[in-house]
């Protein structure tokens, strides 16, 4: 058939038969983050008969899991039908209101202990920080796919970090660890897949490496020192700041090979966590599911990771190439950590588990993520390769 | 469509995407290989941990019991109430100052008193400490629903206690508070929590065990550290505690405090106490002491600034002046002196004692109120008069130690073991004491003060009414009581109401007779002015005392004092025109006392005060007040 012209594609996709479009949906992405959805709401389902509500309760963490859930379809949906081309057309006003809503959050959130974090809109709180991550990577993708082959130069580099330093200051300041170092990882992630030279990368790492200390001393607040250190300490300090440690390493240690089975943990409720039922969720899901649940959810994420990195490898757009690591740096990123963190191999961070942490925004966010890489499928022939 | 310029072909990198791939496939790994080690090699130890503290039992409160008056009235109930606690261990400490700002401003507290309050916490930093009761409902839910903004506060539903006549018997009933971190130790034995409230004044605190009752145990599961996850099953109910019935009528308890109210107000007095009981069995039918509190300020969380200014008052109103202050009792203690003068025989009650306006003893002058003296009198004529100077010579013949006697066998010197927290014993002087005190024996002197109750002599308003009420009864000597039974939450009397005859005066009857018609010849020489055309017949004494520093004129500040006791059939009969025949007997309904802390009127304003609840008691119409004795005077000698 022959690589078609720019003009040519644009028209042929209109006109183009439904089944066509279909053919160049990538079903499986949807199918593996459909489920890992599922496995959230599953946890959702257990968390909220461990809670003593019943499951259907209007302020039950499982209806509420639901509601997110059909809500994310929706944006999905809309994302996927959304000519992602625009995104380019619209980058700046996107970043723009990406900064704006960053600044809202500060300006009137809430969150735990006096951190503002979550902004209320109507009966729900949004947490804009994780919107913030997607919007990054599609202002992000926009830029390096516009200087593709000039990525060698610093200067370019530099722009990039430049363009994601306000986003960067505003989270934190709110303060929020761990989205800054998921947006430096997204960073690092998307710099390395377009090709950016692997010297200045190098030095740029280098350079963050040695402001580690700074940080440490001037910009990290003692709870997060403390959370930060909690996981070296050989005897946690099981009444202290090592305590949610202790307490999830117990819950996954019980797990055993196939789990207590789901609302039959014990160490599940952990209502104990100040963020229970949200970031330390693989607790209680390594506690009822046991190992084979554990690596049920990674053989998902692995399969999903694969076919993100499929999409962004036939995209004939180097924005899709781009935007498609970006979201995969985010997702793994997000998944090592936050694993890493409940089996203490990883420092305490609030870093959210990707489809399973309950929390409206991440869904929803990720929905918006896959779905601009959905329309970037199915708005192109494929690659020839 | 799109405005985007022509589309470059990307620049892909199968080694970038290699590398990429890799990283994912390590990391994953390494997790799984970390699960392994977790799950399957340490899994058991794991599982062990998890379930070998997994349940403990638990107490569960007690309802606690309630306290209703002698009438069946009640006055005091439990109220649902919402309850702000907080666990220190919850509560990271970078963010301590910021909770406890967020706290205060939503309970209108002062932060200060919530950082006291966990500071003071006698338990561990798991255990709760209660911050705030009565929240109101909007509060408490609003809090409830911050959860995620104010780690470690905690909001339940309790029951508080609900004081329905507040300031009227506030000394009596008292209050709850948080348990004295110095005092845990001892009850955690005792099955007490950390946050739990413990009785602490007033019959709260006395029968503290009885209301209480017997706390349930349930099973609860707990997580590895040790916090309570959730109810499994109730293994003890608890038992609510009994509930106290007071010997108060809360009526005359009223027309109590409306009489001493009233004196108060009108003689510009700032403390003082009016006792009523029943002379034949120690019944406290009410007690006011003021001024006084209210209890529901505790109940209902008290602030520091609350509790500082009462406690800083200087008039105490926290303290029950009628048990927990000692005062001299003056001229009412000439009891002692008559009744041991005429029981040791150096007296009859015809001897007549020469009186004049002084004696003198070692060169120094002792003088009489009345500084004409009152001429040869007997023991009728000087307790009327109140002659100092025959009550002088009357210590004298009995001297220091008999003198003393007389006085612990009417129980001065020793609490009178009424059931309420903090009594004082006052005090009686004898060469023991003085010799322990300050390393000298009396000195006649000292001894002539003590016969008038002045000097050394100090003692509690309801000693002094213990001794009148002895003195009426035909000499026992009663303990007081203010709870007259206990009664169990089935509505069993776990403990009747039984009369506690603490001592029995070793004098003959005809010597207590003997005082009694005295006690009435002080109404009838109308040394208490028209309190003897009452309608009621009553014996009484009066006593002024003076204390502390004398002012310009060498004039000293005086408290005065009156005590009555009122016989069975108490109205005048023609066949009893002076009411001597009814005072003989031993059968008095009722005895009254009222102390007048720093009383600087014209005339005694406790005799006053007396007559007023007794006309409110009787329900006499006639106003026999005399207002004008209570106008501002520092001549004390008008009404010894």
């Amino acid at each position: 058939m022959g690589v078609l012209s720019v003009e040519a594609r644009v028209s042929s996709w209109a006109t183009r038969s439904v089944g066509a479009v279909w053919r160049l949906y990538d079903l499986q992405l949807t199918i593996y983050a459909v489920l890992l959805a599922a496995f959230g709401l599953v946890m959702a389902y257990t968390n909220s008969v461990e809670d003593g509500s019943a499951v259907l309760d209007a302020e039950s963490t499982f209806l509420r899991g639901l509601m997110w859930a059909a809500i994310a379809i929706v944006v999905f949906a809309a994302a996927t039908a959304f000519d992602y081309k625009w995104l380019k057309t619209l980058a700046w006003p996107i970043y723009v209101a990406n900064l704006g809503l960053l600044g809202l959050t500060l300006a009137v959130g809430s969150g735990v202990g006096g951190s503002a974090r979550w902004v209320s809109v109507g009966p729900f709180t949004f947490q804009f920080s994780e919107l913030a991550k997607i919007l990054t990577i599609v202002v992000l993708a926009n830029y390096l796919s516009a200087r593709q082959g000039r990525l060698n130069s610093l200067p370019s580099i530099l722009g990039a970090c430049v363009l994601v330093a306000p986003a960067w200051i505003l989270v934190m300041l709110q303060p929020d660890l761990g989205t800054s170092l998921v947006f430096a990882a997204v960073l690092a992630g998307m710099l390395f897949m377009s090709g950016a030279s692997l010297r200045w990368l190098g030095a740029l790492g280098a350079i963050a490496g040695a402001m580690v200390p700074f940080a440490w001393t001037h910009i990290l607040h003692d709870y997060q020192r403390e959370r930060l250190l909690s996981f070296l300490s050989p005897t946690p300090d099981i009444q202290g700041a090592g305590y949610q440690l202790y307490q999830s390493l117990i819950a996954v240690g019980s797990g055993g090979l196939t789990g207590k089975g789901l609302t039959n943990g014990t160490q599940n409720q952990l209502n104990f966590l100040p963020v229970q039922a949200t970031d330390f969720v693989f607790a209680i899901l390594a506690d009822e599911l046991g190992l084979f649940g554990a690596l049920v959810l990674f053989a998902l994420f692995a399969a999903l990771l694969w076919r993100v990195l499929l999409c962004g490898w036939r995209s004939r757009d180097p924005f899709g190439l781009v935007f498609a690591s970006g979201l995969a740096t985010m997702i793994l990123f997000q998944v090592l950590v936050n694993v890493g963190m409940v089996i203490g191999v990883m420092p305490i961070t609030g870093i959210p588990l990707p489809f399973v942490t309950h929390g409206g925004a991440s869904l929803i966010s990720l929905a918006l993520g896959l779905g601009v890489l959905q329309s970037i499928n199915i708005r192109q022939t494929r690659a020839e390769w | 469509m799109s405005a985007t310029s022509p589309t470059l072909a990307p620049d892909r990198r199968p080694l970038r995407f290699l590398t990429f791939g890799l990283i994912a496939v390590i990391g994953l790994s390494g997790l799984t290989a970390r699960l392994v080690y977790l799950q399957l090699d340490q899994g058991h130890q794991y599982a062990a941990l998890s379930t070998v503290n997994h349940t403990v039992m638990q107490p569960i409160v007690a309802p606690r019991g309630l306290i209703y008056d002698r009438k069946g009235k009640l006055l005091v109930t439990n109220v649902p109430s919402f309850t702000v606690k907080l666990r220190p261990a919850d509560l990271p400490l970078d963010q301590r100052d910021g909770v406890v700002a967020q706290l205060a401003a939503l309970l209108s507290m002062d932060p200060a008193d919530i950082n006291e309050a966990i500071d003071a916490n006698p338990g561990s930093r798991f255990d709760l400490v209660r911050i705030a009761q009565d929240v109101p409902e909007a509060t408490a839910r609003l809090i409830s629903e911050s959860g995620a903004t104010l780690p470690g506060v905690d909001v339940s539903v309790d029951s508080r206690r609900n004081y329905l006549t507040g300031p009227l018997l506030s000394q009596i009933i008292g209050y709850e508070g948080a348990i004295p971190p110095d005092q845990y130790e001892k009850l955690r034995a005792e099955g007490y929590q950390p946050d739990d409230l413990i009785g602490r004044a007033g019959v709260e605190q006395t029968y503290e065990t009885q209301l209480r009752g017997v706390y349930g145990t349930e099973e609860v599961e707990r997580d590895a550290s040790g916090r309570k996850l959730q109810v499994l099953s109730t293994v003890a109910d608890p038992k609510p505690g009994d509930s106290l019935e007071l010997t108060i009528d809360t009526q005359q308890q009223k027309l109590a405090q409306k009489a001493l109210k009233w004196g108060m107000r009108k003689a510009g007095l700032r403390r003082g106490v009016l006792i009523v009981e029943n002379p034949q069995t120690g019944e406290i039918l009410a007690m006011v002491s003021l001024p006084t509190y209210d209890d529901n300020l505790f109940a209902k969380g008290i602030s520091g600034k609350q509790f500082k200014v009462l406690a800083n008052d200087p008039d105490k109103p926290f303290t029950n002046h009628a048990i927990a202050e000692h005062y001299p009792p003056g001229s009412t203690y000439k009891l002692v002196a008559g009744t041991g003068g005429l029981a040791d025989r150096k007296i009859t009650p015809t001897t007549r004692i020469h009186t004049a306006g002084f004696i003198t003893l070692g060169g120094t002058r002792f003088y009489d109120w009345n500084h004409a003296g009152f001429g040869p009198c007997t023991i009728m004529c000087g307790f009327a008069h109140s002659s100092d100077t025959f009550f002088y010579q009357v210590a004298g013949m009995l001297g220091a130690n008999r003198l003393a006697y007389w006085a612990h066998q009417y129980g001065f010197g020793k609490p009178t073991g009424i059931d309420l927290p903090g009594e004082v014993s006052g005090i009686v002087p004898d060469d023991k004491w003085k010799m322990e005190t300050l390393g000298q024996p009396m000195f006649g002197g000292e001894t002539y003060q003590a016969g008038i109750g002045q000097g050394y002599d100090v003692a509690t308003p309801i000693q002094l009414i213990t001794a009148y009420s002895a003195l009426a009864n035909g000499g026992k000597v009663l303990q007081p009581q203010v709870v007259r039974r206990v009664i169990g939450p089935d509505g069993s009397v776990v403990r009747g109401f039984k009369p506690i005859v603490k001592n029995r005066l070793p004098a003959k009857q005809s010597v207590l007779a003997t005082m009694r018609r005295a006690a009435r010849n002080v109404l009838l020489v109308r040394h208490t002015y028209n309190l003897v055309d009452m309608p009621i017949v009553m014996g009484g004494k009066s006593g002024t005392a003076e204390f502390g520093i004398r002012d310009s004129k060498g004039r000293l500040p005086f408290h005065s004092w009156f005590v009555a006791f009122v016989p069975k059939h108490a109205h005048k009969t023609k066949s009893d025109p002076t009411g001597m025949k009814a005072v003989s007997r031993t059968d008095a309904q009722l005895a009254v006392m009222v102390f007048a802390y720093d009383s600087q009127t014209l005339g005694n304003a406790a005799t006053e005060i007396v007559k007023y609840y007794l006309m409110l008691h009787f329900g006499i119409k006639h106003d026999y007040r005399l207002p004008q004795l209570l106008r501002k005077s520092n001549f004390y000698q008008t009404s010894n």
